[in-house]
């Protein structure tokens, strides 16, 4: 089966080189079979790489300890889904799960449009493949996942070799959110190349009309989705597994998956003003290349080693491909560009500095002034070195000091922005939307202060996150009431029906929603406690409202690990609450110790308590608790993000007059002709 | 006895572990933040909590005996950089080419900004120049600004 895995790699790549070859043929000679065929290599390189995935996988379920990489990255008393997800722990077989879905999105991508666009869709094919082609050859020849233990005798015989038990997933990763965070990450990464393939074959075909900015859009929101989730989803696992007491640590790694979810973000909005006025062609374009090579450096940055991470679980030389890839990359889409400039032209200009297109415009600017401070910082260290030759680190206490300013800017614009017309707004406008979210923000940062809040950054925070609140609300609700009057409803259904009837702009208000409960969430680490404490049954210690009294240390055992366990009571006001039991594992097959937080959360506050082993002085079992409030607004508000992004995705429901007319003329006779005139349909925006 | 050996290894790896000691004073607390733990693990000196970190446990304790020396903070810096080189320090420090590291990020920003306007000055002066669409009426100017505030789908 390992020869059946590479064969089957082997025969990706090369279906991936001739999808690309043939398919440039094909756009030069203007043959179809030619762009067929190229097409048909492309959707069978999905079939390939999945048979390469499915006999992979198939090794790590029966512990096939031939093969190096099953041998490294697990053991028999793994659990079954953590087998499943020893695919992407390890170098290789990361790189074979980003071909994997790269070629799901590229099978997608192809087979939906197999009938569209067929002056776009061939460039679309080259640009895929061309991708797929350099992932495929890491795959098949810099880092193989099919590589199986053995050695050659002195007659050149190779002799298969086996060990009895494998090394064991990295301990880190045995939490069930990392069976499903790296794919959401990987979903993401990999889905831009797919806006980045409709992009630069558009330029590269001057293709006619604003149609390819619509299809980049969608397959952009999908890939901002997943990306979101990634992040989301990672931050999450941070904060249960990492055992320091926060979720974002401004790791290279967690940089790199930020960096191309901002420009993405960037382009999602500034992709209106193309739409709407035909404005910022260059730049969206440009966003769009941005985001393919953010997600490709991210990999570098993850796999190469170059910066020192927590996250980076498989390094190796393997980053001047990916510097090369880049530079490859850089090169094509300044050329495609160049060539084709005048293709890029705005329709029309900007009519007024007040209106929705300067704020894009703003938007835009700061969004990409956070992408480039934080790719600064996390790049730093290498520069500073390459330079002073004297290595510095660039830690948190750096990055939010730059970015905490930026981010509440952003926040800022989120409330302006949707809140000023197209073209022009006037100053009566201004004022009738402003007045009473910005007063409903002022208010409740004056109740705040009377109540001793202090923290500047958290009270900004507290004021812009009203205030964009009402503004969405109030938006809402402006919408819903015409409906209301219109149609006799109640406002509910009235804003469920508006919301149906623009689910772009709404969904967008959901999705801002949720990034200003994401927002609360981290102003309320501004008030983190913890405090940490030698503790032996008996003893209790107090933090907030809680006092935490230790009861008794013991150990559990299975086949994977051993485990110390704290079993604590937590009071509140004298009232025993609940019982909380962190532990210290260690792992049996990688000899590993790792903590398993305990978190007790609620919507005010995370009571985080940590087994962090024993004081090597006193020999006492240390406890830290933490008190970490409003955490749990960040990952509610991160499904209202993904949430809203669902809905933007959605169809557009209309009153469909015209269209119903339209086809019941086409249809004739067969429409009675006392069909009522007005039905509710669904159509597409 | 060989199935009490994972049992005791446990033990073991709990104990030479260690644990980071907590710094329970507010200036040994900020002080910790200017700080990076040198085991590699990316993370602020009172933040690092891995299992096995050889050197977290240890430099929070010389911060205790330098704090409850009384140094100044800068002392206290300094002693950290002498021993552990300037990879201690939790931020790029403000001077030579580290500078940079503090300036860029917004001057960059500026100067983008500053492009920026100068493109919208660029537009707003071609469509001053652009010619006039047809005449329109004042009133329906009125009116159909009106309207396109109360425009619901953008």
């Amino acid at each position: 089966l390992d020869i059946f895995g590479s064969f089957a790699l082997l025969l990706a790549l090369l279906a991936a080189v001739y999808a690309f070859a043939a398919g440039i043929a094909g756009i030069v000679t203007r043959r179809t079979i030619l762009t067929k065929s190229a097409r048909n290599a492309g959707l069978a390189v999905f079939g390939l790489v999945t048979l390469a995935v499915a006999s992979l996988e198939y090794f790590f379920f029966t512990d096939n300890f031939t093969m190096a990489y099953v041998a490294e990255h697990s053991n028999r008393a793994l659990p079954l889904f953590y087998k499943f997800a020893a695919l992407w722990s390890g170098q290789e077989g990361s790189l074979l799960f980003w071909s994997w879905l790269l070629s799901i999105y590229a099978f997608s991508a192809l087979f939906l449009n197999r009938k569209k666009h067929p002056e776009l869709m061939p460039y679309v094919g080259v640009v895929l493949a061309g991708v797929q082609t350099f992932f495929l050859t890491l795959n098949n020849f810099v880092a193989t996942p099919f590589t199986v233990l053995g050695s050659a005798n002195s007659a050149g015989v190779f002799h298969l070799a086996r060990v009895a038990e494998g090394n064991g997933l990295n301990p880190l990763l045995q939490y069930p959110e990392m069976v499903i965070h790296p794919p959401m990450l990987y979903l993401g990464y990999t889905g831009f190349t797919i806006p980045f393939a409709f992009a630069l074959a558009a330029l590269l075909g001057r293709y006619p009309g604003e149609k390819w900015i619509h299809i980049t859009r969608r397959w952009t929101m999908v890939a901002w989705c997943f990306q979101s989730i990634g992040i989301l989803l990672g931050a999450h696992w941070a904060y249960a597994v990492l055992g320091w007491g926060g979720y974002w640590s401004w790791d290279p790694v967690e940089n790199a998956s930020l960096l191309p979810w901002i420009t993405g973000t960037a382009f999602l909005h500034s992709v209106m003003m193309q739409e709407k006025r035909g404005m910022m062609k260059v730049w969206n374009v440009w966003l769009v290349f941005t985001t393919f090579m953010l997600s490709i450096l991210g990999t570098l940055l993850t796999r190469s080693g170059v910066i020192s991470s927590v996250h980076a679980f498989a390094q190796s030389g393997i980053g001047s491909w990916f510097v090369s890839f880049l530079a490859i990359v850089l090169v094509v889409c300044f050329w495609a560009w160049w060539m084709n400039r005048d293709y890029l032209r705005s329709d029309n200009q900007l009519d007024s500095l007040v209106s929705r297109e300067s704020s894009f415009l703003f938007n835009n600017l700061v969004l990409l002034a956070a992408c480039f401070a934080v790719l600064w910082g996390t790049l730093f260290p290498v520069l500073s070195e390459w330079f002073t030759r004297s290595k510095i680190s660039v830690g948190p206490p750096f990055f939010n000091k730059v970015n905490v300013p930026i981010a509440l800017f952003l926040l800022l614009l989120t409330g302006v922005g949707p809140l000023l017309a197209w073209r022009k707004t006037s100053f009566d406008a201004l004022r009738r939307n402003f007045a009473w979210p910005l007063s409903g923000g002022v208010v409740a940062g004056t109740i705040a202060f009377i109540f001793g809040f202090r923290e500047i950054y958290a009270l900004i925070c507290l004021v812009l996150s009203v205030f964009v609140t009402l503004t969405i609300f109030a938006e809402f609700y402006r919408g819903a009431r015409v409906i209301a009057n219109r149609d006799r409803t109640n406002i509910l259904s009235a804003v469920g029906d508006l919301t149906m009837r623009n689910t772009r702009r709404y969904g967008g208000y959901v999705v801002h929603f949720g990034m200003v409960l994401v927002f609360i969430g981290i102003a309320g680490s501004a008030f983190n406690k913890d405090v940490q404490m030698d503790m032996s049954p008996g003893q209790s210690l107090a933090i907030g409202p809680y006092t935490i009294l230790c009861q008794n240390f013991d150990q559990v055992a299975n086949d994977n690990y051993q485990s110390e366990r704290a079993t604590l009571e937590v009071f509140r006001n004298g009232h025993s609450e609940m019982m909380l039991y962190p532990q210290r594992r260690l792992y049996l097959a990688s000899q590993v110790t790792e903590t398993m937080v305990a978190v007790q959360s609620s919507a005010i506050r995370d009571l985080y308590v940590v087994y962090a082993g024993r004081n090597p002085d006193t020999g006492k079992p240390v406890i830290h608790a933490y008190l970490n409030p409003l955490v749990k607004w960040i990952w509610f508000g991160g499904v209202v993000v993904v949430l809203g992004t669902g809905l933007a995705m959605l169809p557009n429901r209309r009153t469909a007059i015209v269209l119903k007319a339209v086809k019941e003329k086409s249809w004739g006779d067969a429409v009675p002709a006392t069909a009522p005139p007005v039905r509710r349909a669904e159509s597409h925006d | 006895m060989i199935r009490r050996l994972p049992l005791a290894l446990l033990l073991v790896a709990i104990f030479l572990g260690g644990a980071a000691r907590a710094q329970e004073t507010p200036r040994a607390k900020a002080l910790g933040q200017k700080l990076m733990c040198v085991c590699g693990c990316n993370q602020i000196l009172t933040a690092c909590n891995h299992v096995g970190c050889q050197y977290s446990h240890k430099m929070l304790q010389e911060m205790d005996q330098l704090v409850a020396r009384n140094d100044s903070d800068d002392l206290i810096l300094q002693a950290f950089v002498q021993e552990y080189g300037p990879t201690v320090l939790s931020e790029p420090p403000t001077k030579g080419f580290n500078w940079a590291a503090w300036v860029v990020p917004i001057v960059a920003p500026l100067i983008a900004m500053f492009l920026v306007w100068q493109v919208v000055r660029r537009w707003r002066t071609r469509a001053q120049l652009a010619p006039a669409g047809p005449g329109v009426s004042p009133e329906l100017l009125a009116r159909a600004q009106h309207e396109a505030d109360k425009d619901l789908d953008e």
